[in-house]
């Protein structure tokens, strides 16, 4: 591979933000029909880079070489003009137009016929072996789709050069297969690729180079075959790491374990159907399942954020108790927990620091409130859970929007831990979280579990189900399909039960 | 938004040379122009007309007090103005008719408040956007004043001395409406920076899907802040009474809530929520005051004067975008 000429070369790429690195003296290279992975930490520097080559951001230093040209790109559009083309995280499609209109866009003539439009984009469309009809509104595609739709205008931006940023954070198993099966159909065609994604199992399956970053610094680059995945975790966090995995109460079930959640039949809508489970005081159960079968929504309407339905809507018993909450501060008051999968949309409050992250979650409680503020009380608070969960506090001062994502993360449970739950319902709790501090959390889900609490944990990561969980439940289109002892589980049996 | 700047009260004001907040920007400019107006202007520099100044800006700095609340939690209020206008015509006219001028500022007093929990309501139970509730319940409001009672302007007596203290009255040589707006800006500092439901405030305006998440009653804090804004909306008509010894229906119509508006975006409250603070209202009070006095001076018209504000404005906005460039990693939508 190394006969051809690198179709794109960063040479001592530096980005600075207020004074703070955030990529420092890189060197990249790719060639074209290649794959190369950018792995790292979260902060790393993936995206600051990716951003550079595709122009939506520019070098504070450094250079970009496109077929050993000298580039400065102002704006993504002259990216796009040297066949640079970003596939974004969050789809960038406008989703009221057609397939077609999204593949032309910002190519239109000032006539268009929709009938030439429809007829090229299916050419292009069945020369990709893609089977998406070009007539069809993007809003009504799957997330899959979008992406072929994605892929699809880049192609036809005539990009030779693609960079993915997180392509399979949303995608089924399935579609995830068929997502290789694309890239390397590209591959075959000349088309190099950045590939950047947390799964470090996919980046190895796909890539044929791996390059890693921490702090953004460039540590290593080297062919995916010479590397394994915990060489990479060992590169990215710069130490072996302590195995994520803590002890797991293999007691089975201590028959004096109290029942303290019952959710018996809850239907809500088309997405939660005649759901049921049970969870018990100091056990972690493990909720596994595909994206949009039901895992996140069950939390929710425990929690009184969305409404099961008002009639046979099942019942949710909290010990014994009927429940059903209009507002999530009624949940809190009856020490329901509930951390969410996003945490940037309604995690945390980003203007604010990590003490008066944990002290609002204090204060909402009805036990917590006092009508003035106590700055003593807020730092006694903030110290505890600091310490307790491995915040870096060297960051105190520091808005939570500017500390790592795994810190936010920390902060995030902090805030909702602060408020003494006795069910603490994880949703996706190590999403978009560094290596390094994944074990932090795991200890904590297991360390609430021992303290007696009812732990539930939502995630779509097998192995970290399968390393916190007593008991797993998976589901499937609003129920409950399968439940499993966590001596008896298994990714394969999971994922069997998830997509069957 | 750039790191370190627009900080909660709680924080304090902490200067950072290398890194300006809004409010900072604004204050400097302000101080250059008071320098400036000062060597070049005769008469700017006398204690009377910076005392007059501070005097003319006092009642669009009580509205900005209010109108700053509610940005911060990320909402609006465009019937401040009605609500000023509405319950002080009546209660004039109740005086008129014979009331006596305590019990009718309790009926103006009962009136505003009353229009800030019916907003509030709609706003946090019906759930629509604070933008159009306001806008509509200002129309509302000015049409039902006026078929109630239908006059334009309605005098205050001019036999109620302590009615119109606060617009009229000075101390040690001070007009009221300054201590009036200074004691509104402290207090509602302190009701932000010191107290539990300050915090909340500051929690739903930066995120308030968190804020209901975490446990905060976000319904009854809506009614609270709409009703603060009645609240201060009342204040601002008794020193408007006391300053032009009456209260006019037409200036709901007219452009002064833009003005309010400007005052408190202006100063670094913005209309994202969650960021900037009474500090921020001050500032550009002064600053919007700097300029409409040195204009008089120099007797500008109107028009010129309007064109120089909207200038100032998008100045304002400019200059922010160059100090702290949009980070596509942090910047949000409606970011100023």
């Amino acid at each position: 591979m190394n006969r051809r000429r690198a179709v794109l070369q960063v040479v001592g790429g530096n980005k600075i933000y207020g004074g703070v690195h955030a990529i420092e003296g890189i060197d990249f290279d790719l060639f074209p029909g290649e794959v190369h992975a950018l792995a790292g930490e979260n902060g790393a520097g993936k995206s600051t880079l990716c951003k550079a080559i595709a122009g939506a951001i520019r070098l504070t230093s450094g250079d970009i070489l496109v077929d050993g040209k000298r580039v400065d790109f102002e704006q993504p559009r002259d990216a796009l003009a040297a066949g640079i083309c970003m596939v974004y995280q969050e789809t960038s499609l406008v989703p009221t137009m057609t397939v077609a209109q999204n593949i032309e866009l910002g190519n239109e003539k000032l006539l268009t016929r929709f009938r030439t439009l429809n007829i090229r984009a299916q050419q292009l469309l069945q020369s990709l072996n893609f089977q998406v009809d070009p007539t069809t509104p993007v809003a009504l595609l799957g997330t899959a789709k979008k992406q072929m739709v994605e892929i699809a205008r880049a192609i036809h931006n005539n990009a030779r050069i693609i960079i993915f940023d997180e392509p399979t954070a949303s995608l089924t198993p399935e579609e995830i297969v068929h997502f290789f099966r694309l890239v390397r159909n590209l591959r075959t065609r000349g088309v190099a690729i950045i590939y950047i994604s947390h799964a470090l199992e996919e980046s190895l399956q796909i890539a044929n180079r791996i390059t890693v970053l921490r702090d953004g610094r460039s540590v290593i680059t080297a062919p995916a075959s010479t590397l394994s995945r915990d060489a990479l975790v060992q590169h990215m966090i710069g130490r072996p790491i302590v195995q994520a995995i803590c002890g797991r109460n293999s007691k089975g079930a201590s028959p004096r374990r109290k029942k303290v959640l019952t959710v018996e039949n809850v239907t809500m809508g088309m997405v939660v159907k005649n759901m049921s489970f049970s969870v018990y005081a100091g056990e972690v159960v493990g909720i596994a399942g595909l994206i949009g079968s039901g895992r996140t929504e069950i939390a929710r309407i425990i929690f009184g954020v969305l409404k099961r339905n008002l009639v046979n809507g099942g019942i949710i018993r909290l010990r014994g108790r009927p429940i059903r909450y209009r507002v999530p501060r009624q949940a809190i008051d009856d020490g329901i927990a509930y951390i969410t999968e996003d945490r940037k949309a309604d995690g945390f409050f980003e203007t604010m620091t990590v003490d008066d992250n944990v002290y609002i979650g204090k204060l909402a409680t009805k036990r917590g409130f006092t009508h003035l503020l106590s700055h003593a009380r807020r730092s006694k608070l903030a110290n505890y859970w600091i310490e307790r969960l491995k915040i870096n506090a060297l960051q105190r001062k520091a808005r939570i929007i500017e500390l790592s994502g795994g810190n936010q993360q920390k902060v995030a449970l902090a805030k909702s831990l602060v408020q003494d739950p006795s069910i603490v319902i994880f949703d996706e709790p190590t999403r978009g979280v560094d290596v390094g501090t994944i074990p932090h959390i795991n200890e904590e889900i297991r360390r609430l579990a021992e303290q007696g609490k009812a732990v539930v944990v939502i995630s779509s990561y097998l192995p970290e189900i399968l390393a916190v969980s007593d008991r797993i439940l998976v589901a499937r289109a609003g129920q409950i399909v399968a439940e499993f002892n966590a001596e008896e589980a298994t990714q394969d049996k999971i994922l069997y039960a998830a997509v069957h | 938004m750039p790191p370190d700047s627009r900080l909660a009260p709680a924080n304090g004001l902490r200067f950072n040379l290398a890194r300006p907040s809004q409010e900072q920007i604004v204050l400097l400019i302000t101080i250059a122009l008071l320098i400036a107006f000062s060597l070049t202007l005769k008469g700017f520099a006398t204690l009377n007309n910076l005392l007059d100044l501070l005097r003319s800006i006092s009642i669009l700095g009580i509205l900005g007090v209010g109108m700053g609340l509610i940005v911060i939690s990320r909402g609006i209020d465009l019937s401040e103005i009605a609500i000023m206008a509405a319950s002080w015509s009546i209660a004039l006219i109740e005086m008129q008719q014979g009331m006596l001028a305590g019990w009718a500022s309790i009926v103006a007093l009962g009136l505003a408040l009353t229009a800030g929990v019916v907003n509030g309501a709609i706003v946090a139970f019906v759930e629509v956007p604070a933008l159009l509730v306001t806008l509509a319940t200002g129309f509302a409001i000015y049409g039902l004043v006026l078929w109630f009672a239908p006059a334009y302007v309605v005098y205050a007596p001019k036999d109620a001395p302590a009615l119109l203290f606060l617009g009229a009255g000075r101390v040690a040589g001070v007009p009221m409406p300054i201590f009036v707006f200074a004691f509104c800006a402290i207090v509602m500092h302190l009701f932000l920076s010191r107290t539990s439901i300050g915090r909340f405030v500051y929690a739903q305006g930066d995120n308030p899907e968190a804020a209901h998440l975490s446990g905060v009653a976000i319904r009854p804090l809506i009614v609270i802040e709409h009703v603060l804004v009645g609240l201060l909306a009342w204040t601002a008509g008794l020193v408007w009474i006391g300053t032009t010894g009456s209260m006019q229906m037409a200036i709901t119509q007219g452009t002064m809530i833009f003005d309010v508006i400007l005052v408190v975006v202006i100063g670094g409250i913005s209309l994202v929520g969650g960021r900037g603070g009474m500090f921020s209202v001050m500032v550009g009070c002064v600053l919007i005051g700097t300029l409409l006095n040195a204009f008089t001076i120099m007797d500008i018209n109107s028009e010129v004067q309007s064109i120089i504000k909207g200038i100032v404005l998008l100045a304002a906005i400019v200059l922010d975008n160059r100090l702290h460039p949009r980070d596509e990693e942090t910047a949000r939508q409606g970011d100023l």
